[in-house]
């Protein structure tokens, strides 16, 4: 029987769901390895218990927490999925400042209607098991990830930074250009696509296992922009990793 | 230098291509470690001295270098015993009788066993230490009147860690092989030594001249084995030890292995520990 | 050795005439402020006064990433990959580019020889060219002179902006029979060339500095700056480690095998699979890196195995200069040497 595969999503965009509808060449190839029992953006079906629950976005109210841990229980693999899942993404930036401001500022005088708490990965509420980086997730990594799941082997982990790859294509260093860029410190596996068009990486497949953020902020600064600039480069997408 | 002149294009062959070999027979025979027996394609000989190691290749997967277990002497066959702590390993777990793995190698250098003859053979092994040792072990049972006393030290964690444990008591049961186990956390069912490794070297009695160490563990272990056979007075350059690096290529080309200087896979992984010592980073 | 004269406006007639024997690689445009070594399309792109490219010219022998099989997992069986290296000339290559490559060859050529480079490394011909050091360069101090011939079988001299043609070797000969558009000429010498960045010793005295650096705190200074992205091995014309990789297909059904280029200075490099790591400071790494270019290797063949190239330093993001790590190595020496007077 082929695994059943679900997918949830919670505070994001939706993007990363919507980026594997549009795997169209190879949807046929994939459906050969799962059944996929509930997707909201795609179908109805509804089924109790998963092989496979893949996540999207942060945890960031209270009904968020509830419901990922009926998911959980569930799911006998739980996999997250884009930026928002993995680490909190763009929507953590909301943690830097009081929590109280926050629900002013978005919901004004009806802020009591609305409870709001931190943006979460999902890992800080229940166990993840795999992760799949990126704003949004790429196709290709997506696919890594679950042909890996079927051969029952460890997805690739990308513990080299994004300098790696872009020097692999031959890319021309934005340092050398004169612009700052977080490729390296951040975690590889996007085949380095914004550097090499031209795009200073924003880091948003998450920060490197031990990464040097005081050297990284000593580049940026003599590279032309204020240390505050900076601290806010690298707060973007890693607002929960980065610790100022 | 090596010259580009110096090598002719029709003298050499790729180094990246593996040989299948079918399993014969294999055995989970701990919770973490599966021993494999392999046959070479018209059962030929894998053709390898005790202390080196094959690449181990699973397509999709990858390759990881293993240990050979087995003894040169024992023909038409070779064994290895994995540890599932990779990624590779771990798929490698699912492999049985009839399946094919891909082999290349055999590779590094093993033990001298020439300057080994007549020697006794001190044996300290340390949890998946024990199986490049084995293949040691079992080449001097089978010629063993060429060499003198054969000593075998042998920890693991705790009594289900051990590995080979029919073997151990067949050595047991020898009169010509001290076999000497601890464990570090005894169970019930323990009677034997408890304790590190270490533990088992002050009561040796060891004839200085004649003995050659060869120890094989976990990377914490040698300095302390080194330390207590240096305290029974042995001799440097009577110390062989087995190093463990990611020797991902095998051939000395990708770099992995180095260990300041020297390739663990070329040079190594059996260094004499008169050698190593100066390699601030060997241990 | 012979010596012709060479218009500049004529460079681009040679290399059309050096395309008879094979494909041509030569240094073009790349970007806003790069260049890169690519197969001649058009001979009037090719760049003649370059810094340096990206990437070295290792990447025509050693390819970033290389497929070295293609498996099948339906069978569990794989079909090896089958070079058709065609001849080729590498046009317009600095003195140190060269020299990487002769060490290259020691690398990859010593024990057992790897069959892909030295297939690409046959049937090469270079063609070497003068250029005008910048910050970055530093060759001399490694022995590399600007008008360093070895390893090439034509030279480019410039002279006044135009060229004086070395013929080098019998080979150079055939390249440039029949072309017409040279005079033989006296050999001249270039005066306004000179290196800005300098090593303060001799390279045969950096052996010796390094076998009392390994303690130094330099390491740890330097440390402090890298943020460990690899730029600088990844660029290094003389540094050949790699990983090799499975990718399987959507299907599931097959894949291939493929090796890529890799740095000790990733912090995975040293790493094995029960998770011992033996470089695991970013101390480690940066000093492992210095002691393969200037101590390990240099002991055994008596050559600094770093040619100056620069790409280190000028593809630092942190800006850490090799030879000013040491130069300060150097300093720390002498310090050291003169204390020791001191006290006897």
């Amino acid at each position: 029987m082929k695994p059943k595969v679900a997918f949830f999503d919670f505070t994001s965009c939706e993007g990363c769901q919507l980026n594997k509808l549009n795997l169209e060449n190879d949807l046929l190839d994939i459906l050969k390895h799962v059944d996929i029992v509930e997707f909201r953006e795609a179908m109805d079906d509804r089924a109790d218990l998963y092989d496979v629950a893949f996540i999207e976005g942060s945890i960031s109210t209270p009904a968020c927490v509830e419901r990922i841990h009926d998911i959980r229980r569930r799911a006998k693999i739980l996999v997250a999925i884009g930026s928002c899942a993995v680490n909190g993404g763009v929507n953590a930036m909301k943690n830097l400042h009081p929590i109280d401001e926050v629900r002013e500022t978005v919901y004004g005088d009806d802020k009591y209607l609305f409870a709001t708490l931190p943006a979460m990965a999902i890992s800080s509420v229940v166990k993840v098991d795999y992760v799949v980086r990126g704003c949004p997730m790429t196709q290709q990594d997506f696919l890594r990830l679950l042909i890996s799941l079927v051969l029952g082997k460890q997805p690739p982990k990308y513990r080299t930074p994004v300098c790696v790859e872009c020097k692999l294509r031959e890319s021309e260093c934005l340092y050398n250009r004169g612009m700052v860029c977080l490729g390296p410190i951040t975690r590889g596996g996007c085949d380095a696509i914004c550097p090499s068009f031209g795009q200073f990486c924003t880091g948003c497949r998450g920060l490197m296992d031990n990464p040097n953020l005081e050297g990284m902020s000593e580049i940026m600064t003599n590279h032309g922009i204020s240390l505050e600039e900076a601290q806010k480069r690298m707060l973007l997408y890693n607002s929960n990793e980065v610790k100022l | 230098m090596k010259r580009i002149q110096d090598v002719s294009e029709e003298e050499i062959k790729d180094l990246y291509y593996p040989t299948m070999c079918k399993v014969t027979k294999a055995r989970q025979i701990t919770s973490m470690e599966k021993w494999y027996e392999l046959e070479m394609p018209a059962s030929q000989d894998l053709g390898h001295g005790p202390g080196q190691f094959v690449e181990v290749s699973a397509f999709g997967i990858g390759e990881a270098p293993i240990s050979i277990s087995s003894s040169p002497s024992q023909k038409g066959s070779f064994e290895l015993c994995i540890r599932q702590v990779g990624t590779l390993t771990n798929v490698l777990k699912n492999y049985g009788e009839g399946d094919s793995i891909g082999i290349r190698g055999p590779f590094g250098t093993g033990y001298p066993m020439e300057s080994l003859l007549g020697k006794d053979i001190l044996i300290i092994a340390g949890g998946i230490g024990l199986v490049p040792l084995r293949s040691l072990i079992h080449y001097v049972l089978d010629k063993r009147e060429e060499f003198g006393r054969l000593i075998i030290l042998y920890g693991a964690k705790n009594p289900s860690e051990l590995l080979f444990k029919e073997e151990l008591s067949d050595w047991e049961a020898r009169d010509d092989v001290e076999l000497h186990l601890t464990v570090d956390q005894a169970d019930d069912t323990w009677t034997g030594n408890t304790g590190v490794i270490t533990t088992l070297i002050p009561e040796l009695d060891l004839n200085l001249n004649m003995t050659i160490a060869a120890i094989t563990g976990p990377p914490i272990m040698y300095k302390f084995v080194i330390m207590s056979l240096k305290s029974k007075q042995l001799q440097d350059d009577h110390i062989y030890v087995s190093l463990e690096r990611r020797m991902k290529c095998g051939v000395g080309k990708c770099g992995h292995c180095q260990i300041n200087g020297v390739y663990c896979c070329q040079d190594g992984p059996v260094f004499n520990y008169s050698d190593i010592k100066p390699l601030r980073e060997a241990l | 050795m012979e010596c012709y004269s060479l218009l500049r406006t004529d460079v681009p007639d040679l290399i059309d005439h050096l395309g008879a024997y094979g494909e041509i690689v030569a240094p073009h445009s790349k970007g806003d402020v790069s260049y890169s070594f690519e197969v001649v399309q058009d001979s009037n792109k090719v760049v003649l006064d370059y810094d340096r490219t990206l990437l070295p010219l290792k990447k025509m022998f050693l390819p970033p990433q290389e497929k070295l099989m293609d498996f099948s997992l339906k069978s569990l069986s794989y079909t090896p990959i089958k070079l058709h290296i065609k001849p080729r000339v590498f046009f317009a290559i600095h003195s140190y580019e060269m020299q990487s490559i002769l060490r290259l060859d020691h690398s990859m050529l010593s024990g057992q020889a790897e069959s892909n480079y030295l297939r690409r490394r046959k049937k090469s011909r270079f063609i070497g060219i003068s250029f005008k050091p910048d910050e970055f360069h530093f060759s001399e101090s490694v022995g590399i002179p600007i008008e360093e011939m070895e390893g090439f079988d034509l030279y480019l001299n410039e002279v006044d902006g135009d060229y004086q043609l070395y013929v080098l070797t019998k080979n150079g000969h055939s390249l440039i029979e029949g072309f017409e558009k040279i005079k033989t000429a006296e050999p001249e010498i270039a005066e306004d060339r000179k290196f800005n960045k300098k090593i303060r010793f001799h390279y045969n005295r950096l052996p010796q500095v390094f076998q009392y650096a390994y303690h130094s705190e330099i390491w740890a200074e330097v440390a402090s700056r890298c943020v460990g992205c690899g730029s600088c091995t990844l660029t290094c014309p003389t540094c050949f480690c790699f990983d090799v990789k499975d990718e399987v297909t959507v299907t599931a059904e097959s894949g291939m095998r493929q090796r890529s280029w890799d740095s000790c200075m990733l912090s995975t490099f040293a790493e094995i699979a029960g998770g011992e790591n033996f470089r695991e400071k970013t101390i480690n790494r940066t000093r492992h890196r210095l002691y393969r270019k200037f101590k390990y290797i240099t002991d055994e063949e008596g050559l600094p195995w770093c040619v100056g190239c620069g790409r280190c330093t000028a593809f630092c993001p942190a800006e850490i200069s090799l030879p000013d790590i040491l130069n300060d190595l150097i300093n720390e020496d002498e310090k050291a040497q003169h204390h020791h007077q001191v006290m006897a």
